[in-house]
């Protein structure tokens, strides 16, 4: 009886060593991560303020009576589903919740500017289970989210663009040089994460392989640096992003799908959509969309500004 | 309504997941559960103390940060185990404090007279707690730990986060391709919902048979 009782006594000892241990590590590790490059200098803020100061504004023309643009501007802010927490694209300054910096983020406050004048937008963010039932219900105006346009969710809502264009890619651990590409996957266990499009892509592309889903792109890349998997998909300029802050990670091969992410709208609103359409247009020729992804995902990935994609050119759009 | 019976297989598995998940959980959470208790009450100090600091740590830290704890920190500490027995470790580890705080009320309803009686009657202090307080305690909450349960059975959704496929991580999967949330997860929720009422009801049920009437 003694016996078992010190050795349960020993057994909750070790289980709260372990768990300190373990909260210990995770700070370490939580450090690590924070040198992801976010795009936020000061010297980038001024920048993107230099962006929005020059963006095209819209017509008063355009705003017809009863539109939803209309009331968009009556309201006196743009209402925009995105996330928060998706470095290059959309993520929040933790110590100015205010700045929230990246390619979506951008994009979201120059049509702030065209509707308003000057930026005034409010973030909700989505869960991308919900982006839909948001639009539908009218919680948000629009949706900025790396959404990509498939035909099934623009039965849906409407999608305006496609306003960029991406692709998924395979990363793998530095050290391993037996994966060079999805080809390689076969039966392989994957790391994906949770709600991307890769949860539908590499099963298409590989049905053996087995896949291990995570809620974030952090937690991916440790799964994958601590062996819960064999390679990691996920978009290219994310996965690009990553091996740049970190050498334990490499990306093999070339993009093995096209992503067209677009703007999600209200189901059926052809002419805030047309009105959107009209914006892309005039912030590509204004260089606006350029100077966006110069200052987010440009800053990543070692290449010219990419031609953005034609607008209405996918099924969906 | 194609939606469920399209990917039936699939959700049915996910199902068998969840319940895995609870019925193993369960179990062992009330067994570690009744051992911290029982450590909890008693005579030597310092297995008292380290039962207090445990249902302490275990009710005070969110399930979720214990989950990616043991999932992305253990690792890195040598120890690699698949996600499904971490999940229902961790699950098991965080109820059993729950539970121990259910049975430890149920053991103030046993009244002192009685374990004064056990000890005169020449019972150890192992024969009192297993013959006269313990029996005498779990029935008295009964109930409370059905709702212990069924609190396990909701907190098996936070899997989902670390890649167990279970009810919630499907769905996700299959709204990916459907795009239709409300009525997806309207399905899911009524899932839980008989789940937690199969639990609760199985609850009254032995409530009714066990309790001691005074």
């Amino acid at each position: 009886m003694f016996a078992s009782r010190s050795s349960r006594r020993r057994g909750a000892v070790l289980g709260a060593v372990v768990a300190v241990t373990a909260l210990a590590l995770s700070a370490c590790s939580a450090d690590s991560s924070s040198n992801v490059p976010s795009g936020n200098d000061a010297a980038e803020v001024t920048d993107v303020q230099a962006m929005l100061a020059g963006a095209p504004v819209a017509d008063d023309a355009l705003f017809t009576p009863g539109s939803t643009m209309e009331k968009i501007r009556d309201r006196g802010t743009l209402i925009v589903g995105e996330a928060l927490d998706a470095p290059l694209l959309s993520q929040q300054d933790p110590t100015n919740p205010d700045d929230v910096a990246g390619f979506d983020a951008y994009l979201a406050q120059l049509l702030s500017v065209y509707i308003f004048g000057e930026p005034s937008v409010e973030i909700v963010p989505p869960a991308s289970e919900t982006r839909e039932a948001l639009l539908q219900n009218g919680t948000v105006d629009v949706v900025f989210n790396t959404y990509t346009i498939t035909e099934e969710r623009a039965e849906q809502i409407s999608f305006a663009g496609p306003y960029f264009s991406s692709g998924l890619a395979v990363a793998v651990k530095a050290d391993n040089d037996d994966i060079t590409g999805i080809d390689d996957l076969g039966g392989k266990t994957v790391i994906v994460g949770s709600n991307t499009p890769a949860v539908l892509a590499v099963p298409e592309e590989q049905p053996t392989a087995e896949l291990v889903d995570f809620a974030t792109d952090p937690q991916a890349v440790q799964a994958l640096l601590q062996g819960r998997g064999d390679a990691y998909v996920q978009d290219y300029t994310l996965l690009a992003s990553n091996a740049a802050a970190n050498s334990d990670l490499k990306v093999v091969g070339q993009p093995f799908t096209a992503e067209p992410y677009g703007i999600g709208l209200g189901f059926g609103d052809a002419e805030f959509k047309d009105f959107i359409n009209n914006w892309l247009l005039e912030i590509q020729d204004g260089g606006q969309w350029g100077q966006a992804w110069t200052y987010s995902l440009g800053t990543v990935v070692e290449s010219e500004i990419p031609t953005p994609p034609t607008i209405g050119s996918v099924p969906g759009s | 309504m194609e939606i469920f019976t399209e990917n039936a297989g699939l959700l049915l598995d996910a199902i068998g997941t969840t319940l895995l998940m609870v019925f193993v959980a369960g179990i062992g959470s009330l067994i570690l559960g009744v051992l911290v208790t029982v450590a909890r009450v008693s005579p030597i100090p310092i297995l008292r103390r380290a039962a207090f600091l445990y249902v302490q740590f275990f009710i005070n830290v969110p399930l979720l940060a214990l989950l990616l704890l043991a999932v992305f920190a253990l690792p890195d500490a040598g120890l690699i185990l698949p996600l499904l027995p971490t999940a229902i470790i961790v699950l098991t580890v965080y109820e059993a404090a729950y539970v121990a705080e259910a049975v430890r009320s149920g053991i103030n309803t046993v009244s002192v007279g009685q374990i004064e009686a056990s000890r005169a009657l020449g019972l150890t202090l192992w024969q009192s707690l297993r013959l006269i307080v313990i029996p005498q305690s779990l029935r008295a909450v009964v109930q409370p730990l059905g709702n212990v349960m069924i609190a396990l059975a909701m907190n098996t959704a936070l899997a989902a986060v670390i890649g167990v496929v279970e009810l919630t991580s499907r769905v996700n999967k299959i709204n990916l391709v459907y795009a239709q949330p409300i009525e997806i997860f309207t399905g899911a929720g009524l899932v839980y919902m008989l789940i937690a009422l199969a639990i609760g009801l199985t609850a009254g049920r032995i409530e009714r048979k066990v309790a001691i009437l005074r």
